[in-house]
């Protein structure tokens, strides 16, 4: 009897990886990308026309290493297919965006593969147009090799605001300025937790460097407080730790606070090795610790995954030993990175705040719903909120509507962000079209042989 | 107030903090009561939180349940103009359709049923349909238009009875009991897994909960309805005047005789056109499903009917879908009013009519306990009509 497939969700390394274990055990896998190509976040692949930017060597290495895995017969890689979740049939239900028909798949496993997602903090003016993420600028930077026209900044926390501007320098369109609420600088000591890994520092310090030659104003342990339409341009304020005050103009702000797993809406890991399909979390969308770490722990839940279907056990403890390694870089990267200055509280932001850009709910509207004699739990606040009902399913504000409703009402049981985006299928909205589709066996074309 | 008929010490426990527990609280909170509900879980984490929202007369059959149905209306119109549900409830008509022949018969009979009982039934004819509907497809060949009707989102009156009543909730408690003097038999309350709760009168109000409670488990039975939610059409939503309801949605409500379903899923199709300019879609009655959980057939199933009557919607993304059992009765009626003694009273088993009707049982449940009379006859839907197969409460 040929083994059952296995879905994995998402072509980045963790899926790659895990997809490479599973053909090489033996396991017929279904690679699912929502992407018209694969390479995830990290190693996102250009648009056709368009030349790829070097990426450095250690990356080049590892992707090639990542493409040549896959490339296997059992191994069916299917682009411009995402995932909706499982259904109440126990059906894996797939939105294949090429022949627009939602498919309802029976894998024995599905390995959640789906990587991080940025994290920014509400503040007031976040939802003006011209405001983006740093990361979907990097994305739309490595996709198109464009970078958007006029006065870019680069605010909030972490090394990917870093890495960014000297990725865009290195293009030719310097960022005005890069504001940090951390200051990395100030914890030197820190930083010697980066010497037994000397790529990652050589890449952190040629980012600098590159920061420095330029001239691009770093400021650090400044806080970018509000964004205001004026003009045509942005107005931007920011506070440092000395509560000094300065005002910038920009056309573009890209914000990031930092990521996490991107695991909103999914199925949840199985808890029983009896559960089918199994479902198992791998790579940044069960821990972040960056792209090196995604790679082994895909191939290391790859293993596991087989182990369970067949019904033995399997020991990891040198990808469990790897991982704590680049757990350990992660650490010193938080380290270097906490904030200098304290973020306001979100329930503490101006009440008119938007939290869900979406439907346009504030701060004073969550405020609002939670006073009175009962305290809503997180399924109201979403139902009754809006909260987490808008196109983007909760995945920007949840979190951060948990964290304002605890802080509003310390005396009810704190919502979280899960409570609040549910498990419901679709995971991300889908074609009409494409589910009623679904139902047109008629032109299904059979899968192929394996 | 002061001409109260009741205690002014009087304790009333609710259980269950859906559309009828939270109704009813409200309606004896405002005569001060002291009134406190019980909820096993949260409130609408059941059949509410997954309704349609329906406030309609549009789709009953003569006989009880389009009485109350009427009265219902009235009431929400009478919260909303009050002030009480002041932006919470959509006046709005019900535009039924036929698609074929045989639909068309059937919405003449029914149109004269409704009008009978001085229900405002405009007929459209297939050549005034694109006019007062451009979304409508042509499969389209007639309609009739019930006037006066109206949608509320249950989880949203809810919250606001919550809010205006100052209502208390004792979330996560599960009763598992009622609490009774040993020697007199006398009602002390409830029991709870979180210890006793005082009460001189109980109102159970808990849907599918309320069978173990009262030993009615061949009385009540779950019935899925499955449901979706579109993405934003505003455009759209301009060319449908109000919900639209296929007429076959009449043949699929067999339940109003007590028989099963004409199909197991029971597919019937309404769309809803929400404030929002998104629509609400549904949907099924599904015996024998045990979990709330939609799935990729019956969705699939219900969108397509939805996009043969509107085909713009086959534009559009679905943005949620979701699922709820409902407490049903085996005859179809509800089951409202006294449980042996009366100090034990029960209001459930509404299947899809609990937000048409929940706020007016609520009113009825709290006018009964204190002593007034009540606007509707309850008598159809007295539990007594079970004797016999309820373990004595």
């Amino acid at each position: 009897m040929s083994p059952a497939p296995v879905l994995v969700v998402g072509g980045g390394p963790a899926g790659l990886a895990a997809a490479a274990h599973l053909a090489a055990v033996g396991h017929a896998v279904d690679l699912v990308e929502l992407r018209p190509a694969l390479g995830g976040a990290y190693h996102r692949r250009p648009i056709p026309g368009v030349t790829p930017r070097p990426i450095g060597a250690e990356s080049e290495t590892r992707w090639a290493r990542l493409v040549a895995g896959i490339d296997h017969p059992a191994i069916r890689v299917r682009l411009r297919t995402g995932f909706l979740g499982i259904d109440g049939a126990g059906c894996a239900l797939l939105d294949d965006r090429t022949a627009g028909r939602v498919e309802a798949a029976r894998p024995a496993a599905v390995v959640v593969a789906t990587g991080a997602l940025e994290r920014v903090r509400p503040r007031p003016g976040w939802e003006l147009p011209g405001v983006t993420t740093a990361g979907g600028l990097q994305v739309m930077m490595k996709e198109t090799g464009r970078i958007p026209e006029g006065r870019i900044l680069l605010a909030g926390s972490g090394p990917l605001l870093v890495a960014l501007a000297g990725q865009m320098i290195a293009a030719g369109r310097p960022p005005i300025a890069v504001v940090e609420t951390g200051d990395p600088l100030r914890r030197p000591l820190a930083g010697f937790g980066l010497l037994p890994h000397p790529a990652r520092l050589v890449e952190a310090l040629g980012h600098l460097g590159r920061i420095v030659a330029a001239g691009v104003p770093w400021l650090r342990a400044t806080a970018l407080e509000t964004i205001a339409a004026e003009g045509d341009a942005l107005r931007v304020e920011l506070r440092d730790r000395r509560e000094r005050r300065r005002t910038l103009f920009a056309d573009h702000v890209a914000l990031h606070d930092g990521i996490r797993p991107n695991d909103r809406g999914f199925p949840e890991p199985s808890v029983s090795a009896a559960d089918r399909p199994f479902v198992a979390h791998a790579g940044d969308c069960r821990e972040v610790l960056g792209v090196a770490a995604a790679e082994i722990d895909g191939a290391r839940v790859g293993a596991e995954v087989a182990a369970i279907l067949a019904g033995t056990s399997t020991t990891a403890s040198k990808a469990l030993a790897r991982l704590a390694a680049e757990r350990r870089v992660q650490a010193v990267l938080t380290r270097l990175f906490a904030p200098a200055i304290p973020p306001t509280p979100i329930a503490a932001l101006p009440r008119e705040t938007v939290l869900c850009r979406c439907e346009g709910r504030s701060v004073g509207d969550l405020a609002e719903l939670l006073d009175g004699s009962d305290a809503p739990g997180g399924r109201e606040i979403k139902l009754s909120g809006r909260f987490a009902m808008g196109v983007c399913q909760g995945r920007f504000c949840a979190h951060w509507v948990a964290e304002a409703a605890a802080t509003l009402r310390p005396e009810a049981t704190a919502p979280t962000a899960g409570d609040l985006i549910g498990r419901r299928w679709p995971a991300r909205p889908v074609s009409i079209d494409a589910v009623i589709a679904s139902a047109d066996r008629s032109d299904t074309s059979p899968s192929p042989e394996r | 107030m002061s001409d109260v008929a009741f205690p002014s010490d009087l304790r009333v426990a609710v259980v269950g903090a859906g559309i009828v527990g939270v109704s009813t609280a409200w309606f004896l909170a405002r005569a001060g009561v002291d009134v406190r509900i019980v909820e096993a879980h949260a409130p609408v984490a059941a059949a509410t939180g997954a309704a349609d929202g329906a406030v309609s007369v549009a789709s009953k059959r003569p006989g009880p349940m389009m009485q109350a149905a009427l009265a219902g209306i009235r009431l929400y119109r009478e919260l909303a103009e009050s002030g009480v549900l002041d932006g919470l409830y959509l006046t709005r008509s019900t535009f039924l359709v036929a698609a074929d022949r045989a639909e068309a018969t059937v919405l003449e009979g029914h149109a004269a049923a409704l009008a009978s009982v001085g229900v405002t039934v405009d007929p459209i004819s297939a050549a005034r349909l694109p006019i007062v509907a451009p979304a409508l497809s042509d499969r389209a060949r007639a309609a009739i238009e019930v006037r006066g009707e109206g949608h509320a989102i249950g989880y949203d009156i809810v919250r606001r009875l919550v809010h205006t009543g100052g209502l208390r909730i004792d979330r996560d408690r599960r009763v598992t009991g009622l609490r009774r003097a040993p020697s007199t038999g006398r009602l002390l309350g409830l029991d709870t897994d979180r210890g006793p709760v005082d009460a001189d009168v109980v109102v159970i109000a808990a849907g599918g909960g309320s069978a173990a409670l009262l030993g009615l488990g061949d009385v009540l039975r779950p019935r899925r309805g499955q449901l979706l939610v579109t993405e934003r059409a505003p455009a759209l939503a301009r060319g449908l005047p109000g919900a639209i309801m296929s007429a076959r949605y009449l043949l699929s409500k067999a339940s109003a005789t007590g028989g099963p379903p004409v199909s197991p899923r029971g597919y019937g199709l309404v769309i809803d056109p929400l404030r929002t300019g998104q629509f609400l879609v549904g949907g099924t009655r599904e015996n024998d499903a045990e979990r709330p959980v939609a799935d990729l057939e019956a969705i699939a199933h219900v969108l397509a009917d939805a996009v043969a009557l509107v085909p713009g919607l086959a534009d559009v993304r679905l943005l949620r879908s979701f699922a709820g059992l409902r407490t049903a009765v085996v005859d179809g009626l509800p089951l409202v009013g006294p449980v042996g003694s009366g100090d034990v009273r029960v209001a459930t088993g509404f299947e899809g009519d609990g937000i048409c009707l929940g706020p007016l049982m609520g009113r009825a449940t709290a006018d009964a306990i204190l002593g007034r009379p009540s606007e509707i006859d309850l008598a159809p839907f007295d539990p007594a009509r079970f004797t016999g197969r309820m373990a004595a409460a």
